[in-house]
């Protein structure tokens, strides 16, 4: 059943299609920007064409005037964008959000505009009866920027857990030292995958990894979008060229090794040993202890905190 | 009393083709709300709707100011002979959009209004002895037209730079475009020495546009009265204090200060003001 969403509030379709056993992968922007690369990465790969959108103006502030010789020409809102693409019979539906709906200056939708967003998608992937939806973004992580990340896998059911289990370099929440199976999945990303499970949609968040000292830089973090990615198509059965994905991951980790020179030796020497965490037996203790984890996420705090920001 | 929601309407006004004046509390010398103010006192405006607040700010408690606890307000006024309707209101938090349209939506179904004429402020780093200009940006090209026997600034080119978010006054434009309810966006700069405090120029720069367009036929002896003596206060702080003169004089020639002049300019002039001049 459809939510009651208000008149103020509508979807645009450009097209409908027949679609066959889709699937919607849906994703907004967030940590390291980690989900919606990935995403859209899969859309421009694979060609998807343009199938509808959310319109803006109840959700989103606009972010660009054009004004020309005293006259107002337009005004220009956050995207939120549908796709389509037919592969044999296991057709997707992208979606892509350029931003959050946020109230009050926050980064992550939170209450009743990301509830009303949430489910606008969901209609759209009711519409086109689709049997699955993934969703995607970042999961922050005592691992080094040179270790490939590996993606935390959420599903909204338990019937979903041996599939998951399936797929390599992906863990559930379980499998995550401390963790014991909880946690948390900030924003829409997350909320999205909350109210599949209301609307009976079965669903699952592919979160990449990214160094917990990454988190608050205003980079990109490609090399979990990857992992993401590979997830992702092995699922679907599909092959795709991420080359362009590749050259993007060259580029940030260039900016990160600079950044990363400049954190002080006591501190990178804490983060070097990073390095030698292996996931290849992930329940099994790493080399890093309890003690030496907390030890390290507080240097790391204070470090930014000293540099005035950074979080 | 009518409920709308989120509008309570107290009174129906009688207007046939009536113009909407919009002011925003706490802009730049807070200009909207004196202007929107002036308006109601000397037309003897009366209040007959408001928008309720729970949607579009937050209530967590009160603010201070002045030592007043203030409460965010968003209030409507009819001055019935000039066929005017003045809306005062601080800026919204939240749901933008939604207020927006509820401002529209009391102007369209309770009050006929034809144009909308908002108004902003904006900091200028030219001296207070310059004259002030009023630019603006029209949603319509038969606005602009309307318009261009008027003393406006009307060429403007203008694009959000990277960083910079649209204003409200913009997007309230935009969304009266949609509406087909002609509007202008009116922007008077302000010395920034006296963004904190009033500029009664910039006051009389936008009432005087106000008055010619909208025939409100008002005498403005009592703010030109403002205008006198805000100027003799500034011209008491230039030979008091000789590195004001030099600073402002210095403006007066067009050329720029720096941006710890700027501060200390700011400063001196708002203690000199607060102490009485």
């Amino acid at each position: 059943m459809k939510a009651d969403l208000g008149s103020a509030m509508g979807i645009r379709f450009h097209q409908k299609p027949q679609l066959e056993n889709p699937i919607l992968i849906a994703s907004w922007p967030g940590i390291g920007n980690i989900g919606i690369i990935a995403v859209d990465t899969l859309r421009a790969v694979l060609e998807a064409e343009e199938l509808g959108e959310i319109e803006p103006w109840d959700f989103f502030y606009p972010r660009r005037i054009l004004i020309r010789k005293g006259i107002l020409e337009y005004l220009e809102f956050p995207s939120s964008k549908f796709y389509f693409k037919r592969i044999e019979g296991n057709d997707i539906v992208f979606f892509i959000g350029e931003e959050q709906p946020s109230e009050g200056g926050r980064v992550y939708a939170q209450g009743r505009k990301a509830y009303q967003m949430a489910n606008l998608v969901l209609d759209v992937a009711e519409e086109f009866e689709c049997r699955r939806v993934y969703t995607s973004g970042a999961a922050v992580a005592l691992t080094h920027h040179t270790v490939k990340p590996r993606v935390w896998a959420v599903p909204n059911s338990e019937s979903l857990i041996p599939e998951i289990k399936g797929y390599d370099n992906t863990v559930l929440m379980s499998d995550i030292e401390g963790r014991g199976g909880q946690g948390n999945i900030t924003g829409l990303n997350g909320l999205l995958l909350g109210v599949a499970k209301k609307r009976g949609f079965e669903g699952v968040c592919l979160m990449g990894e990214i160094p917990v000292y990454l988190q608050g830089l205003p980079l990109s973090y490609p090399r979990a979008s990857s992992s993401v990615l590979e997830v992702l198509t092995r699922s679907l059965r599909i092959n795709v060229n991420l080359d362009k994905l590749d050259e993007l991951d060259r580029n940030v980790q260039q900016r990160i090794e600079d950044f990363y020179q400049q954190i002080p030796l006591e501190i990178r020497g804490q983060l070097d040993r990073l390095r030698q965490v292996s996931y290849a037996q992930p329940a099994e203790p790493g080399p890093i202890t309890e003690e030496e984890e907390k030890r390290i996420i507080e240097d790391i705090e204070k470090f930014f905190k000293k540099r005035g920001g950074g979080g | 009393m009518s409920q709308e929601y989120p509008i309570r309407i107290y009174k129906r006004p009688e207007l046939r083709q009536s113009c909407l004046v919009l002011g925003w509390g706490g802009d730049i010398g807070n200009l909207g709300w004196k202007v929107t103010d002036y308006l109601n006192w000397r037309l003897k405006g009366e209040e007959f709707a408001e928008i309720e607040p729970e949607d579009f700010f937050y209530l967590g408690g009160v603010a201070i100011e002045d030592n007043l606890a203030r409460f965010p307000e968003s209030r409507f006024h009819v001055c019935q002979e000039y066929e005017l309707v003045v809306f005062q209101s601080v800026s919204p938090g939240m749901q933008w959009y939604k207020f927006l349209n509820a401002v529209l939506d009391v102007a369209e179904r309770h009050c006929q209004t034809k144009e909308l004429y908002i108004l902003g402020t904006m900091v200028s780093f030219r001296a207070h002895t310059a004259p002030r200009e009023l630019l603006a940006v029209v949603n319509s090209a038969e606005m602009k037209e309307v318009l261009s026997r008027y003393d406006l600034a009307g060429d403007m080119d203008y694009e959000t730079q990277p960083g910079e978010r649209p204003t409200l006054n913009s997007f309230l434009l935009w969304i009266a475009k949609g509406r087909n309810i002609p509007g202008v966006s009116l922007w008077v700069p302000i010395p920034f020495y006296l963004t904190a405090m009033e500029d009664a120029q910039a006051e009389k720069k936008v009432l005087g546009f106000l008055n010619e367009r909208l025939n409100l036929k008002i005498d403005f002896s009592d703010l030109d009265r403002r205008i006198r003596e805000q100027n003799e206060q500034l011209a008491r702080a230039r030979s008091r204090f000789p590195q004001i003169d030099d600073h402002i004089s210095r403006l007066e020639s067009n050329l720029m200060l720096s941006q710890e002049e700027n501060g200390e300019l700011i400063k001196k002039i708002e203690d000199f003001l607060r102490e009485g001049g």
